[in-house]
């Protein structure tokens, strides 16, 4: 009882209000959505879209403007795929990697960035896309499936010997990385966004001028490695699966 | 009163969680992930393709130029060889031409010059004939007058009766 009334003093208070676990809930057919994850994720990906159809309206030779910024990411993302899955076989997973690296990072600079609690909602409040679990639950699954196809496409069905490579002792350690692999990219990346907003918030509180300052750069420094890592993670993962364990250790 | 807030705010936090509203999964999962495959679909569509074109087309564009760069250079410092040759067998000939110029020029001076000195002898020497004659002819002109001259002489000093 107490505790509630300690949660009605903080949401009575006019500055800054801490709202974890409110929705936006929407309806389809039966379904329930979080509204306010797609509003920022349209959003996300409308940048996105202006951004690319910016650069490529009209291409040079010699690149300028948005053209320059978006080649440089372009070749980030090359790079990064490349370092990770090798020179024969990057080219065809760079659009998956690269969107998964834009689409995070986007979404939570804009989190970070954007003063979406100006916008007001009937429930729930606007935030990074990432902040949400189904978000990061959905790209972490799409990186099991990517993975999956990755070593299936290439090796048929001896992809499936490396459950059993180095000794069929390691069968389980084996199948359970497949659990390990999308439950931590999704953990990491929901964590570190939501807990860097809660800080924030938290302090914000407390303090609303100047201290925060610090902490909101931190955030910002955060945000953008957590979506390099998971991208290097994704890209590390289908490596993984084209190239295969045990080939890869006899090369070496 | 500040810190109470945080403590309350800490369990607030948790409380929300564990009514599992921050673990909320619904159909926001698969509609999010079908909307990212699509944002790939179209990103690969607007974005990697034209762009990793353009980037694949410039790297093509450096080689070639690269390559041609090369080409042209090697063929420069072909042409440079050759004609630092060429220069060579040129200042070579030149030396030569220059040589045999200069020989040339010598022996022309120096027939000259023994030819001048021939001239001059020659010249000389009928000089020398002409005085020679001339003193002769004077000395033979001077020769009945000398007879005369000593005659009178003669008149002079002895008298006119002694000589007869």
């Amino acid at each position: 009882m107490h505790m509630l009334d300690g949660l009605n003093i903080i949401n009575s208070l006019p500055l800054a209000a801490l709202d974890v676990g409110h929705h936006l809930y929407w309806r389809l057919g039966n379904l329930q959505l979080h509204g306010q994850v797609f509003l920022t994720s349209w959003f996300v990906i409308g940048l996105l879209l202006i951004a690319s159809i910016a650069a490529t309206r009209n291409v040079q030779r010699i690149p300028r403007g948005i053209q320059n910024l978006m080649e440089y990411a372009l070749e980030f993302i090359r790079d990064l795929t490349k370092n990770q899955i090798g020179e024969k076989e990057y080219r065809p997973w760079v659009p998956f990697i690269g969107t998964l690296f834009l689409f995070i990072f986007v979404s939570n600079w804009s989190g970070a960035l954007l003063p979406w609690k100006l916008i007001h909602l009937p429930s729930g409040e606007l935030a990074a896309p990432t902040n949400d679990i189904n978000t990061t639950v959905a790209l972490a699954l799409l990186t099991s499936l990517a993975y999956f196809y990755a070593g299936f496409r290439k090796r048929g069905l001896g992809y499936l010997a490396k459950y059993v490579q180095p000794t069929p002792i390691l069968l389980p350690i084996n199948i359970l990385e497949d659990f390990t692999k999308p439950l931590s990219l999704s953990f990491r990346l929901f964590g570190n966004i939501l807990a860097d907003e809660l800080v924030v918030g938290v302090l914000v509180l407390l303090v609303p001028f100047i201290i925060p300052m610090p902490v909101m750069l931190l955030g910002l420094f955060t945000s953008a490695i957590q979506a390099l890592v998971f991208a290097t993670l994704a890209a590390v993962y289908i490596g993984e699966a084209i190239e295969g364990h045990g080939e890869h250790e006899e090369e070496h | 009163m500040i810190p109470q807030w945080t403590l309350l705010l800490a369990t607030a936090a948790v409380e929300e969680a564990e009514k599992g509203k921050l673990f909320d999964f619904d159909a926001t999962l698969p509609l999010m992930a079908i909307q990212f495959v699509i944002l790939v679909a179209i990103l690969n569509k607007l974005f990697y393709t034209p762009l990793g074109k353009v980037l694949d087309d410039r790297d093509e564009y450096i080689r070639g130029g690269l390559g041609n760069a090369k080409a042209r250079l090697a063929e420069a410092e072909e042409l440079t060889k050759k004609y630092e040759a060429e220069l060579a067998t040129t200042r070579r000939e030149a030396q030569a031409v220059i040589a045999t110029a200069k020989a040339e020029a010598q022996q022309i001076a120096a027939g000259q010059l023994a030819e001048t000195q021939q001239a001059a002898q020659a010249q000389r020497e009928q000089a020398q004939q002409e005085i020679d004659k001339q003193k002769q002819a004077a000395f033979a002109a001077l020769e009945p007058q000398v007879e005369a001259l000593s005659h009178q002489i003669l008149t002079k000093l002895l008298g006119a009766e002694l000589v007869k």
